[in-house]
């Protein structure tokens, strides 16, 4: 009986949330926290279960309902902390400066807060020769280009591209390759180069025309939209599908006239970034900014699911990432792989957690001359361990968020949480309704990814 | 979705849906041991451990390895494996150590010298050593030495630690890791040592075995229950669990008793072996009372692998020929007119019956003597076995029928619950003053009666599946299953119906078997009179708490308040542990309990 498994429960004090009944429309259904399982269950067992966890009572304590939905093994994810894991992705930040001046950039216009840069040969070599080397034959490693804007070093770009697949062919080491460039410097090369070698090509652009303008000017103060325009051009002409990031601010929060703007304008997929923290607090979203954002988000999804639903594609990347993810049922302890599969390597050789922790002592890894310091890798991950973040221990959704990016969360604290709960629960309706009306989508992995 | 009796929870992304162990399972979650096992013989990774070499681990308690052997204990090289992966450089192999190749070199070329005297056998492990450390398998018992059991050897083994992943730059960690072994040639002392490294047995990343273990490798020396293990295995494994001895079959027209048993009296109280070799049905012989003593008759290891399909079915503990037909055709059950006419049944028939019967189960169950009162009584004979028995049949069955009555009980209050039966819900929890009599015949009066057989033909006939309580109880899950009847109730008369069947045949077994092994004599039976009131004042005291705790608990129940209705029961629960010590206690002294006087 539903009522007895949700009476047998002890009561304890702050007891972290185990399940989290939610519903789609086409009934109820229930995320089972470990292992981030979905079922469908019925109307009574979901009042049951929204009782209890309303009495911060876990129904999954009693062992028939622990059983129904696979819970007697050990947790998918325990409390030990990753053991610093083989790295397979590195960043180059080949270069410390830009040609743009956003006003929220976390590189402080390119340059961290230092001397503006450039990375010199040698030592973008030496750090895809760290990365080939330390793989095992047959696996696969992945080279992403940073900067500030990297096409400000174009030749370094393609120089350690060049050398990663050679050094990758004669180890049968597979090698991939992505960039993240404002867009205003694409030429048709940059373009065949990056479609030569299958790049992922990510395009900071925050609008359409002075919606982006007004945000990512040059450091002249001049319009840059046009000159995205352009890029974007070279970019479909030489078969590349480009992804189109934008960073939200209190001035862009119009997100459904901005996805359907960039698609217009030619992006495959476009996925928004909340700003939370900026070096000078500049144009961060306040709490009720982000309450807007959840509104604007959830008015994507909702024309996305539409899209779905009638067979069309439509790149909203963060409602196909989410879906894909939930389909899987990834869970896992940590954000993302910063200090742990990923590195970045600053201009000068110098190793950090992730390229938004370059030249700060908080997430330094080591360099490239005294290698990668396992010691502090493994203590980053003891810290950054989900388990070990208030108040994402006791979240529901805490192996789904991982806890939030770690630089915007050491910088402001997690402001978003009301934001990503929403939004979460939001994706968990919507992948129950497209996995009964399109299965198809989820076993093909989905378009426009 | 079209149907309503679906399951209430259904999975619906990929990790919900994993069928089997979880996927965070080990080789170390398996029921798994190192003696032969069903899932895994660890011992058949750990043979592997050393790049190259094939060791068996020769233990004290293996079928070739007798106690007055010690010689030959410990870890046995078998054979060498150049074409272990670990040896080679085959980079599609994903557990081949690129970088330990100037180690796996010299590996290679000391396992190249020494293969061919390694592989005619004599060699054991003498030692391993790993970051330092190193752990000898050899001891000195006064003047002679000593070697460690083969079991110790693996457990040593075991504990070493693989070789670490070739990741960036840290050559040294990997330096530390590596093993080596020396090996003694037994009896002539020469020695060999080997520098390699722990195999890992799976591939960090994919999980996959490492391809040195060839098919069926890790599988060797487990039991093959479905084959010839099946006729010894003991562990009650499903795919080995069979009878013992059973009774013969009942030829079509061949005349039988109405409890099902064929005319020919001493055929109905043989028992046979049912993995007898000579299947002749003119030739079965009783089974004697050991299955030791059966073995010479029965198929052997390579006649069963051929002979399954000559095994009989059993039914109700008697073999089935060809063809079976059950010997009671069910008629479809007719429902109920009404909710009200099955609340009614329930509440006025069926839960009072139960109690009833569970009370009149317990009053016969006392007048069995306990063990020890049977091995004084008839010593070197099974009879302190029998009553164990019968006493523990005798209580699950008294226990089943209070499941009964709380299910009846279940019934009623959710019948109200779903406003298919007007007013409030009130508990059932008082006695029938009769019983249905046999074959839908007059109905006796409730009765407490010593376990006399003509008592247990008396059970045999309120428990048989076409008698009242059986029909009445079909009737009820074919009312349920109506669709006006919500789907849990239905499935809660589903399982009543279920339950009732094995009262039946395990009643009449245990009559079969104390008129088999006893005759008339009923020499299990202990003199036994129903109690006064004052005698058993402290045992009905018990019996009105259960009741009054059983009612409360069903009270509470009704209104939601769960956690005073598990207090209630267990507080029963705890009465009626105390009434079982109580009712031996009196029956020790002749006494029986009055229970109807405790209403």
């Amino acid at each position: 009986m539903t009522t007895v498994a949700v009476a047998a429960p002890r009561r304890r004090a702050a007891v972290p949330a185990s399940l989290h009944p939610f519903r789609s429309g086409a009934g109820a259904h229930l995320l089972v926290v470990d292992g981030s399982r979905v079922f469908d269950i019925d109307d009574e067992l979901y009042s049951a279960l929204v009782d209890a966890v309303a009495a911060d009572l876990d129904p999954l304590r009693d062992p028939d309902l622990a059983q129904a939905f696979g819970m007697t093994g050990r947790p998918v994810v325990g409390s030990e902390p990753l053991a610093p894991p083989p790295v397979t992705a590195l960043s180059l930040n080949v270069v410390h400066a830009c040609n743009l001046a956003c006003t929220y950039c976390y590189a402080d216009g390119g340059d961290f807060g230092g001397p503006s840069l450039r990375m010199a040969e040698g030592t973008a070599e030496r750090a895809v020769r760290m990365l080939v080397e330390g793989a095992e034959p047959g696996a696969r490693v992945h080279v992403a280009f940073l900067g500030g804007e990297p096409l400000l070093h174009r030749s370094l770009v393609r120089h350690a591209t060049e050398h990663a697949r050679r050094l990758g062919a004669e180890r049968g080491v597979a090698t991939t390759f992505a960039i993240t460039t404002n867009g205003t410097l694409v030429t048709s090369e940059d373009a065949a180069f990056f479609g030569e070698h299958a790049f992922a090509v990510t395009v900071s652009v925050d609008g359409v025309g002075d919606a982006h303008n007004g945000l990512r000017p040059t450091r002249a103060g001049r319009p840059t939209y046009d000159g995205i325009a352009r890029g974007l051009g070279a970019l479909l002409a030489a078969g590349v599908r480009p992804h189109a990031r934008v960073t939200v601010t209190p001035r862009n929060l119009h997100l459904r006239s901005t996805l359907v703007g960039l698609l217009d304008a030619g992006f495959t997929s476009v996925g928004f970034s909340p700003m939370l923290a900026s070096p000078t607090g500049a144009d961060e979203l306040s709490p009720a900014d982000l309450v807007t954002f959840l509104d604007e988000m959830v008015e994507c999804a909702r024309l996305f699911e539409d899209a779905v639903l009638a067979g069309k594609e439509l790149g909203f990347a963060n409602a196909a990432t989410a879906l894909q993810e939930i389909h899987r049922g990834t869970a896992r302890p940590y954000a993302c792989g910063a200090g742990a599969g990923y590195l970045s390597v600053g201009a000068e050789g110098s190793l950090s957690a992730c390229h938004r922790f370059v030249n700060e002592p908080a997430g330094a890894m080591g360099s490239l001359d005294a290698g990668v310091d396992d010691e502090r890798r493994a203590r980053w991950l003891a810290g950054r361990h989900v388990h070990r973040q208030q108040p994402c221990a006791g979240c529901w959704a805490r192996y789904l968020c991982g806890g939030g990016c770690h630089h915007e969360v050491l910088a402001r604290g997690r402001p978003a949480c009301e934001y990503v709960l929403g939004w979460l629960d939001h994706c968990l309706g919507m992948y129950v309704r497209l996995l009964d009306a399109r299965p198809d989508w989820f076993a093909g992995g989905g378009p426009g990814r | 979705m079209a149907d309503d009796r679906a399951p209430r929870i259904r999975p619906r992304n990929l990790s919900a849906r994993v069928v089997g162990n979880p996927p965070t399972s080990t080789a170390d979650d398996a029921v798994a041991n190192c003696y032969p096992g069903l899932e895994l013989d660890v011992r058949n990774l750990d043979r592997r451990f050393f790049p190259g070499l094939v060791v068996d681990f020769v233990a004290r308690d293996d079928n070739e390895s007798p106690y007055s052997q010690p010689e030959i204990y410990g870890g046995l090289v078998r054979y060498v494996d150049f074409s272990d992966p670990d040896l080679t450089d085959d980079p599609a192999d994903p557990t081949a150590h690129r970088a330990l190749d100037e180690v796996r070199k010299a590996l290679v070329a000391a396992l190249a010298a020494n293969g061919d005297s390694l592989g005619a056998g004599g060699w054991y492990l003498d030692w391993v050593e790993q970051a330092g450390r190193r752990i000898g398998f050899r001891g000195h018992e006064g003047s002679g030495i000593t070697y460690l059991d083969g079991l110790f050897v693996w457990r040593i083994v075991r504990g070493l630690d693989p070789v670490d992943r070739v990741s960036a730059g840290r050559p040294s960690a990997r330096e530390g890791n590596l093993v080596t072994v020396g090996l003694v040639h037994r009896p002539s002392g020469e020695t060999l040592t080997l520098r390699g490294w722990r195999r890992r047995f799976t591939d960090p990343v994919t999980g996959v075995i490492s391809l040195a273990y060839q098919p069926g490798e890790l599988l060797q020396s487990l039991c093959s229950p479905w084959q010839h293990d099946f006729r010894d295995c003991g562990c009650h494994y499903w795919a080995a669990n069979h009878p013992d001895v059973v009774f013969g079959e009942v030829r079509a027209g061949e005349q039988e008793l109405p409890d099902g048993s064929p005319v020919q009296s001493e055929r109905a109280q043989t028992l046979i072996d049912w993995l007898r070799a000579d299947r002749d049905p003119r030739r079965a012989a009783a089974a004697r009372e050991y299955v030791d003593f059966n073995r010479p008759y029965q198929l052997d290891f390579f006649q069963i692998n051929h002979a399954w399909q000559d095994l009989a079915f059993v039914v109700d503990g008697t073999e089935i020929g060809d063809e079976f037909v059950p010997d009671h055709a069910p008629p479809s059950p007719r429902p109920f007119g009404s909710p009200g006419e099955l609340a009614a049944v329930l509440r006025d028939q069926l839960a009072p019956l139960e109690l009833t019967l569970a009370l009149e189960y317990l009053y016969a169950r006392f007048s069995v003597l306990e063990p020890d009162e049977a091995a004084a009584l008839l010593p070197g004979t099974t009879l302190a076995d029998d009553v164990t028995f019968v006493r523990h049949f005798l209580l699950l069955t008294a226990v089943s029928e209070m499941q009964h009555l709380r299910n009846a009980n279940l019934l009623l209050r959710l019948l109200h619950e779903h406003g298919l039966v007007p007013g409030p819900f009130e508990p059932v929890t008082r006695p029938s003053p009769t019983v249905p009599g046999p074959g839908g015949g007059r109905r006796r009066e409730r009765s407490l009666r010593p376990l006399t057989l003509h008592v247990i033909e008396d059970f045999i006939a309120i428990e048989r599946p076409d008698a009242t309580i059986d029909a009445t109880y079909e009737r009820v899950a074919a009312t349920l299953a109506q669709p006006e009847y919500p789907r849990d109730l239905s499935q809660i008369g589903e399982r009543i119906l279920k339950d009732g069947n094995d009262h039946y045949s395990r009643f009449r077994d245990l009559h079969r078997v104390l008129r088999q092994s006893y005759g008339e004599n009923e020499p299990w039976l202990r003199p036994l009179r129903a109690g006064t009131p004052d005698e058993c004042a402290t045992s009905l005291d018990l019996v009105r708490r259960i009741v009054a705790g059983l009612d409360d608990a069903y009270r509470d129940e009704a209104t939601s308040r769960y956690t005073p209705a598990r207090k209630h029961l267990t507080g029963a629960r705890l009465a009626m542990d105390e009434l079982e010590r109580e009712g031996q206690a009196l029956a020790r002294c002749g006494i029986g309990i009055c229970f109807w006087d405790a209403w």
